[in-house]
């Protein structure tokens, strides 16, 4: 009986060591099982089965989770609205220019071969860090300041990355960096002010062009329309001169046709009824045919310049 | 009965620990050297299960992995003579357990060795380099060679130097000031630049456009002359067509009507009396 007892104990001792061989592998992470050390399979999520302690061990990595790590900032609260703390001795480096940049960056990454990931580096982490750093800053020394702020970001974070993988791969890590980005890039705070100076700069640059730009559209138009002015007052003047020729032509051929037919007679009375009209209200002398008659007239001539307007009527 | 079964546990004891003596694993991460009595017997790198004399013979384990080498900031002299706060790291392996085992013996004890190598190589190297070098274009190139050297010298210690790399290499901070004038300066530069940019693109368009503006009025002052000169020659041609067929008739209408105009109340006349208007004033004399 009590043989049994012991039998049963040993039975379920045994059973409960053997039970301990169940594990889970979840989504996103890969079961990579070491056999006394020496790695001998990996599973998939689902649930496996690996030979009790000390036999066999299972270490189940997050492979499809992606990580982060933030250079030359932490994130203190994740908000929103987030709160950050810079880490000037990260963030401040020199560029290819020998200025000095204050850049925020952070790098993203997974686990591409689970073994190489636990079997490698010792400290993937740390390793990780400070890779990010050599990186960014080795491809930062190559551009220019105006690059990293502005031109060139897209250009810098991909060769950070490609830097970043290159000394990655270098160690064997098993790490796939997913993406380099740069968040803010300023200049350092001691001369940020002369910076802010050359956005404005520019902006009166464009200010000062638009200016410009405005006096054409002003001055253009104006002057063609003022050409279409001139050249429409010239057509009518053409016009005008050639109606008034033709009335003028049309009116003397009119009257001359009526004229030939008794000439002297109208020209007589054509005269005539001129001289009626011009002759009236106007100062007339008649002078006779005399040798005298002329120094007469000069005399005349002379009174009427020392005459007062008033008498020179009545000399009529 | 129950004598035999001590003895059967005391055997079963016994076996247990020749058994735990005598075998030994290796992990993926780690390599060992096999000693006995001190001596060393063998390196053991496959990881796995692994059997040796027991009692006499004890392992050594030490990481196969790739460790860390973090040296502290330290102040280098450029080829140009400046000075750089220079912050590396190296990464490296036991590569060698034997030697490892026989001349630094620990992690702690590599560190320091390697310390001393990555430093001094590190230092005469960037002696060789201008500012400009090590910060920009042939950094990695520097590194390299760095660490090409350096692992010639870890070679005795049985340590493999995967990579030296600088991670930050700054201005010290009373050389930082300077930067940043001269900063300040170039963007003071630059921000000129703009503005005067600015200045001459408009200047230009502002005399593109006066110059436009001559132009088009010119041309519309020359069009304009040219139409009127038609109008002109139009009217002449009319004229003259009309007046030709009478020009005694025509000089006669046309001196009537300018005396009209021409002559006003302002006008002093002097008509002498034989004059065809006064013919008939004269018949009572």
């Amino acid at each position: 009986m009590s043989r049994r007892v012991r039998y049963y104990l040993l039975g379920i001792v045994v059973f409960i060591w053997l039970v301990t061989g169940i594990y889970i592998v979840h989504p996103g992470e890969e079961g990579v099982v070491r056999r006394f050390g020496k790695k001998v399979t990996s599973h998939g999520p689902g649930i496996h089965y690996h030979l009790p302690w000390p036999v066999e061990r299972v270490d189940r990595p997050k492979v499809e989770e992606i990580k982060r790590i933030e250079i030359g900032f932490r994130t203190i609260y994740p908000g929103p609205p987030a709160r950050y703390r810079p880490i000037l001795e990260e963030s401040l480096m020199l560029t290819g220019d020998e200025n000095i940049v204050d850049c925020w960056a952070i790098v993203q990454y997974r686990i591409k071969d689970a073994s190489a990931y636990l079997f490698n580096v010792k400290d993937v982490e740390q390793t990780l860090k400070d890779a990010c750093e050599v990186a960014l800053r080795q491809v930062v020394g190559n551009h220019t300041i105006d690059d990293v702020m502005i031109a060139a970001r897209f250009k810098v974070e991909e060769e950070t990355r490609q830097v970043l993988q290159r000394i990655m791969d270098g160690y064997e890590s098993g790490v796939l960096i997913t993406a380099v980005k740069l968040q803010e890039v300023h200049p350092p705070e001691q001369v940020r002010d002369a910076f802010d100076n050359v956005v404005r700069a520019k902006e009166d640059k464009d200010k000062i062009i638009n200016q410009a730009k405005g006096y054409y559209e002003d001055v253009i138009p104006k002057a063609r329309g003022k050409a279409e002015r001139l050249i429409a007052e010239a057509e009518a003047y053409r016009e005008q001169r050639i109606k008034r020729a033709e009335g003028d032509a049309g009116k003397f051929l009119l009257v001359l046709r009526e004229y030939r037919k008794a000439k002297s007679l109208t020209e007589k009375r054509l005269y005539l009824e001129t001289m009626e009209q011009i002759l009236p209200g106007i100062q007339k002398y008649i002078v006779g045919t005399e040798k005298s008659g002329l120094l007469n007239i000069l005399q005349m001539k002379q009174n009427l310049t020392t005459l007062p307007k008033a008498v020179k009527g009545e000399e009529k | 009965m129950n004598k035999k079964r001590i003895g059967a546990i005391i055997v079963a004891v016994v076996a247990l620990i020749i058994l735990n003596s005598s075998l030994f694993t290796i992990d993926e991460t780690e390599q060992g050297i096999v000693i006995q009595m001190g001596r060393y017997v063998r390196t053991v790198k496959e990881p796995g299960l692994h059997v040796k004399v027991p009692f006499f013979q004890n392992v050594q384990k030490y990481e196969d992995r790739i460790l860390e080498y973090d040296a502290a900031a330290a102040r280098v002299l450029t080829k140009d003579k400046k000075h750089l706060v220079v912050d590396n790291y190296a990464r490296w392996r036991i590569k060698d357990p034997l030697k490892f085992y026989q001349t630094v013996r620990n992690v702690s004890g590599a560190i320091s060795r390697i310390d001393d190598i990555v430093f001094s190589e590190l230092r005469g190297e960037l002696a060789l380099h201008s500012l400009s070098e090590i910060i920009s274009m042939r950094r990695e190139e520097i590194m390299e060679k760095v660490a090409q050297k350096s692992e010639r010298k870890a070679q005795q210690f049985g340590i493999e130097i995967v990579d030296v790399r600088i991670k930050r290499a700054d201005l010290p901070k009373e050389v930082a000031h300077s930067v940043y004038e001269r900063m300040r300066a170039e963007r003071e530069r630059i921000a000129k630049k703009y503005r005067s940019e600015g200045e001459e693109a408009a200047v230009k368009i502002r005399a593109q456009t006066d110059k436009e503006r001559t132009v088009i009025l010119a041309e519309a002052y020359k069009k304009a002359e040219q139409i009127k000169g038609e109008g002109d020659a139009k009217a002449i041609k009319i004229y003259a067509a009309a007046f030709q067929t009478d020009p005694r008739f025509y000089e006669f209408m046309r001196s009537l009507e300018a005396y009209k105009k021409t002559i006003d109340k302002n006008t002093v006349i002097v008509l002498p009396p034989d004059m065809e208007f006064l013919k008939h004033l004269r018949m009572g004399e």
